[in-house]
């Protein structure tokens, strides 16, 4: 770097701390921001007495009947589902959104790390396997992406944050990756990128659009409505 | 649709910034949870039967009547809410049978953008129609 550069902005300081404290500072941010938000979100609802009336389902439960005919009731149910008018995106997202969970916590070279500093770890995949849930989560994220350009309904809600959102969460898995392949020759790059990215993706979760990941749970297992599931008890109260 | 001239074209920026004010937390709480996945598409009947036109998705209609609002702090034009207007009264019914995978309660939603357009003297005239 240019000595003029480096004495204007400490560089290695950044490094430093990119490196050391901003680790631990996502980490207490990513914890304590879901701790709150869940708790303010959980204050905005209260048990409801008096639940609202949920509207029977159309097609309707056959008690009687032949196996059969209880089997295509149920596929007609199925088929009316959001997962029988878009099987293919319902089924990628499932898998995107797994994917995107289980490989960092079962990567071996994350445990190494958590055995070093805790002296405890979780199982982890054979590096083949890691490579592959990593490819399939960045080729969740293209299709994605070219969703929201190509399908006319997706491209007129979409705005320049979704783009940045769907980035973001893809940063660590495409920079992990190029690093371990030690791309372009620029592993201290790539590397330092990967954990600038999960920093910054961990302090975000809380408060922005990824905190779907616990909204999704108050939607459809705490608050009563048509589609929630279990027995919830719960309604807004705004 | 026929345009109101209730409102004689000037809006009353303070009365939408109460209504905001007051639904503050409902209007957040969906714009910040809504994915713009566009899966309440198909749960749209008037979606399904007007050849597929965006706006007609559950999605579109908030984010473009309450949400802008909310996002323009309830600075808008009177053309604006004229569109606005069109998307809350026209484009829905309020049949509630709209699906959210995240449970965002989309019908309530549309209704404070009613309750924002009525506000204005802007709604659907009926007998005009």
């Amino acid at each position: 770097m240019n000595p003029i550069i480096s004495h204007i902005i400490p560089v290695e300081a950044i490094v430093d701390f990119i490196y050391g404290p901003l680790i631990w500072l996502s980490f207490v941010i990513f914890a304590a921001g879901l701790i709150v938000q869940t708790w303010r979100y959980k204050m905005m609802t209260k048990i409801n007495d008096n639940p609202p009336l949920i509207p029977k389902k159309e097609i309707p439960k056959s008690e009687t009947g032949s196996r059969w005919e209880r089997f295509f009731y149920k596929l007609a149910f199925f088929r009316l589902s959001v997962m029988g008018f878009n099987p293919l995106l319902v089924t990628i997202s499932l898998v995107f959104h797994l994917c995107l969970l289980i490989t960092p916590l079962f990567l071996l070279a994350h445990n190494i790390m958590l055995e070093n500093v805790f002296g405890f770890s979780l199982p982890s995949f054979l590096p083949g396997t890691s490579h592959l849930l990593t490819g399939i989560v960045l080729a969740c994220g293209f299709f994605f992406m070219l969703r929201r350009i190509i399908i006319r309904r997706v491209r007129a809600i979409t705005t320049f944050y979704d783009y940045l959102i769907l980035g973001l969460a893809l940063a660590p898995f495409l920079t992990g990756f190029l690093a371990h392949q030690n791309a372009f020759d620029c592993y201290d790059t790539l590397i330092l990128l990967h954990i600038l990215s999960c920093e910054i993706l961990l302090i975000m979760i809380p408060f922005s659009k990824f905190f779907h990941m616990i909204f999704f749970f108050f939607g459809r297992f705490l608050i009563i409505n048509e589609y929630s599931l279990g027995a919830p008890k719960r309604s807004w109260q705004f | 649709m026929s345009d109101n001239k209730n409102n004689n074209g000037k809006i009353d920026t303070r009365t939408i910034q109460s209504i905001l004010k007051e639904n503050k937390k409902q209007i957040k709480l969906g714009l910040t949870m809504c994915a713009h996945c566009s899966l309440c598409a198909e749960s749209c009947f008037l979606y399904m039967s007007r050849d597929l036109d965006p706006e007609y998705m559950p999605s579109y209609k908030f984010l473009h009547s309450i949400g802008k609002l909310y996002k323009k702090k309830g600075k808008v034009s009177a053309g604006q809410l004229e569109k606005m207007r069109d998307l809350v009264f026209c484009n829905c019914v309020l049949c509630t049978r709209c699906y959210c995978p995240f449970g965002i309660d989309i019908p309530s939603l549309i209704t404070l953008g009613r309750r924002v357009c009525r506000s204005q003297g802007l709604f659907r005239e009926y007998d005009k129609a």
